[in-house]
C-alpha cells in the first residue's frame, strides 16, 4: 500500500531550526499565504484554485430530484471530495485516507452546516421536486493547505454558478433552458472560508498556510472558518498539543483579516469574469433574478 | 561529448549524417536512452529532447528531462531509509519507484558488530549496485574493488531540495553539463553538496541561511532553465545578499 512520503530527519531538523530563527523555507512571513490564483471555467460553476503548488478544482452541478421526506421545503446540497492519485502517490481511489475524511468533514461543517447556501431557494414544489446541488472537489496537485484551497474553490464555484430558471404551474414544473431564460445565481447567505494554523514548539510559533513539508513537521493544526463579517463558523482541532486560549484568540483575529483579503480577491475575480461574459452589455436586461 | 542543438521528437528518424563519425572504425555504434534500432539500419527516437553524440565512444543518445526516475546501475542517488530488516535497510528513492535495498554490510569498514545504525527517514548517499526490471534495486555505499566509501554514506545535517532529473544529470556531468552556479558560489562560500540522480540535492552550508540560499539558487536555475549568463547573475545576487 502506498504511503505518504515522510520528510527525512534532516529536513525535519532543518525546518525546526529555521523556524527558531524565524525563517520559513520559502522566505514567506509567518502570517502570509502562498500566491493565490483563481480562474473560472467556460461553464458556470467551475473554479480552479492554485495556492502555491497546490491545485484544486471545484465543479458545481445541478439535478432535479424529490426532496428528502423530512425536509420537504429544502433542496439538496452535497459536497464530494476526491483525492486523485495524480496529486500524490499516497492517494488511492476508493480508499480514503484520514486527510480525505477530515477534509470532507471540515468542508461539510464549514459550508453546508453553516448555511452558506440557502437550500430553501432550491425547492421547486414542496415535497415533490427540488434542485439537488452537488459540489465536486478534485485535488489535482498536493503541496499542503488542501483545506484552505478546497474551501476557496467551493465558495468561488458556488458564487460563480448559475442554475436554470424554472416555471411552476400547479403541480407541473418546467425547467427553462439557457436559450429560453438566462440562468440565475444561487442565493448565498454568507461566504465562509477556512484558514489553517500550524503550531510548532508547543504553540510558540504559529504559521498560516503551511506547505507539505511544514505540515508534516507541525505538532498540531487549528482550522478556523470565518466569513468576511467576522463571524466564526467553526474552530476545528483534532488532538495534538494544547493551545493557549490567548493564542487561539490571536489566530481568530488573524483569520478574520485573511478571510477579508481572500473574500475581496474572490469578488474581484468574479467581477472580472462577469465583465468578460457580458460581451454586449446585455446581461442586466437578460437577468431573470428576483430583486429582493 | 557534444549536445547539438538538434531537437528531435518521438518517431523522428536519425539521418546517418548526424551519427557520430568514429575515429576507430571497428567500434560498434552505441545507442543510449531515447533511441531505438529498427533493423536493418533505421534509428528512430522514442522521446523528445536534444540529440547528443560522442565520437570517441561512438555513442549517441537523447538528452531529455523526464518526470519519473528509473533506477539504473551506477547512478548516484540520495536514498531515504524506510526501515531496517534483518540483513539490509529498505530505502526509498522516489515515491514512485519500488523500494531499494541497502545491505547492512555495504558501508566502509562495516562488520556485523560495527555496522551503522540508521533510523527511519534518515538520508544516505549511495550508488545503485544493480537494478533489473524484475528485481528491486540494490544500493551500496562502498566501492567493491577498493573497499573505500568515496564520499558515500549517511548524510548528517543540512537539508534536501527537489530538482528536476535533467538538472541532477547536468550537475553530475560537471563542466560539460553547463551548470556553473555551484562553482560560482563556492568561490566565496563554503558548503557541502550531494547530488542524487533521483532528483534530490542535499546541501549543508553550516547555517540555515547559507544552506537555503544555495538550494534556492540551484532550484531557480533549474526552474527558469538559465544559461551561463543568467547563472552568473544569480551567483552575483546571492553573494551580495550574504
Amino acid at each position: 500500500m502506498p504511503r505518504e512520503v515522510e520528510v527525512s530527519v534532516n529536513e525535519r531538523a532543518f525546518i525546526q531550526q529555521a523556524l527558531q530563527e524565524n525563517v520559513r523555507l520559502d522566505g514567506r512571513a509567518f502570517d502570509a499565504f502562498r500566491p493565490l490564483e483563481l480562474t473560472f471555467g467556460d461553464e458556470y460553476g467551475v473554479a480552479d484554485v492554485q495556492l502555491g503548488k497546490t491545485r484544486v478544482i471545484a465543479r458545481i452541478s445541478v439535478d432535479v430530484t424529490a426532496p428528502l421526506p423530512e425536509r420537504k421545503f429544502d433542496g439538496i446540497f452535497q459536497i464530494v471530495a476526491e483525492f486523485s492519485p495524480m496529486a500524490s502517490p499516497a492517494f488511492e481511489v476508493g480508499r480514503p485516507t484520514d486527510a480525505e475524511v477530515i477534509l470532507s468533514r471540515i468542508l461539510e461543517k464549514a459550508i453546508r452546516r453553516s448555511n452558506a447556501l440557502d437550500t430553501e431557494s432550491l425547492c421547486i414544489i414542496a415535497g415533490l421536486k427540488c434542485f439537488a446541488l452537488r459540489a465536486d472537489v478534485h485535488i489535482i496537485d498536493h503541496d499542503g493547505g488542501l483545506i484552505d484551497a478546497s474551501c476557496i474553490a467551493v465558495m468561488a464555484a458556488l458564487q460563480h454558478f448559475r442554475r436554470p430558471d424554472v416555471v411552476v404551474e400547479g403541480e407541473k414544473a418546467t425547467i427553462l433552458s439557457v436559450r429560453e431564460r438566462e440562468p440565475i445565481p444561487l442565493s448565498i447567505l454568507h461566504q465562509p472560508l477556512c484558514v489553517t494554523f500550524s503550531c510548532y514548539e508547543d504553540g510558540e510559533r504559529i504559521l498560516i498556510d503551511a506547505n507539505l513539508a511544514e505540515e508534516q513537521v507541525r505538532q498540531e493544526e487549528v482550522i478556523v472558518t470565518m466569513n468576511r463579517h467576522g463571524e466564526v463558523c467553526q474552530v476545528a482541532k483534532y488532538g495534538g498539543a494544547t493551545v493557549e486560549p490567548l493564542a487561539l484568540l490571536n489566530c481568530i483575529n488573524m483569520a478574520s483579516q485573511k478571510v477579508k483579503e481572500i473574500s475581496k480577491f474572490i469578488q474581484t475575480k468574479l467581477e472580472e469574469d462577469a465583465k468578460k461574459r457580458d460581451a454586449g452589455g446585455l446581461m442586466a436586461e437578460l437577468s431573470a433574478e428576483n430583486e429582493r | 561529448m557534444s549536445v547539438s542543438a538538434t531537437i528531435i521528437l518521438p518517431g523522428d528518424e536519425i539521418p546517418s549524417s548526424t551519427l557520430p563519425q568514429p575515429t576507430n572504425k571497428k567500434k560498434p555504434l552505441t545507442l543510449g536512452p531515447g533511441l531505438r534500432h529498427i533493423p536493418p539500419d533505421t534509428i528512430v527516437t522514442t522521446v523528445a529532447g536534444a540529440l547528443a553524440t560522442d565520437t570517441k565512444k561512438n555513442a549517441v543518445w537523447v538528452e531529455y528531462n523526464s518526470g519519473r526516475y528509473l533506477p539504473s546501475a551506477g547512478d548516484l542517488v540520495i536514498a531515504t531509509v524506510n526501515n531496517s530488516a534483518a540483513e539490509n535497510f529498505n530505502c526509498i528513492l522516489t515515491p514512485n519507484t519500488p523500494p531499494a535495498t541497502l545491505p547492512h554490510l555495504a558501508f566502509e569498514g562495516a562488520t556485523r558488530k560495527t555496522r551503522p545504525q540508521l533510523y527511519p527517514n534518515s538520508l544516505v548517499y549511495a550508488r545503485i549496485f544493480n537494478a533489473g526490471k524484475e528485481s528491486s534495486p540494490e544500493l551500496t555505499c562502498v566501492d567493491p574493488s577498493t573497499g573505500k566509501s568515496d564520499g558515500l554514506g549517511p548524510l548528517k545535517g543540512g537539508t534536501v531540495f527537489q530538482i528536476s532529473l535533467g538538472m541532477a544529470r547536468r550537475l553530475l556531468a560537471g563542466r560539460k553539463g553547463g551548470v556553473i552556479v555551484l562553482e560560482g558560489l563556492s568561490e566565496k562560500v563554503g558548503f557541502e553538496v550531494a547530488i542524487g540522480r533521483n532528483g534530490m540535492l542535499w546541501v549543508d552550508g553550516g547555517n540555515i541561511k547559507t544552506t537555503l540560499v544555495i538550494g534556492k539558487a540551484v532550484q531557480e536555475v533549474d526552474e527558469q532553465a538559465l544559461g551561463e549568463k543568467g547563472q552568473k547573475k544569480v551567483v552575483e545576487r546571492v553573494l551580495r545578499g550574504l
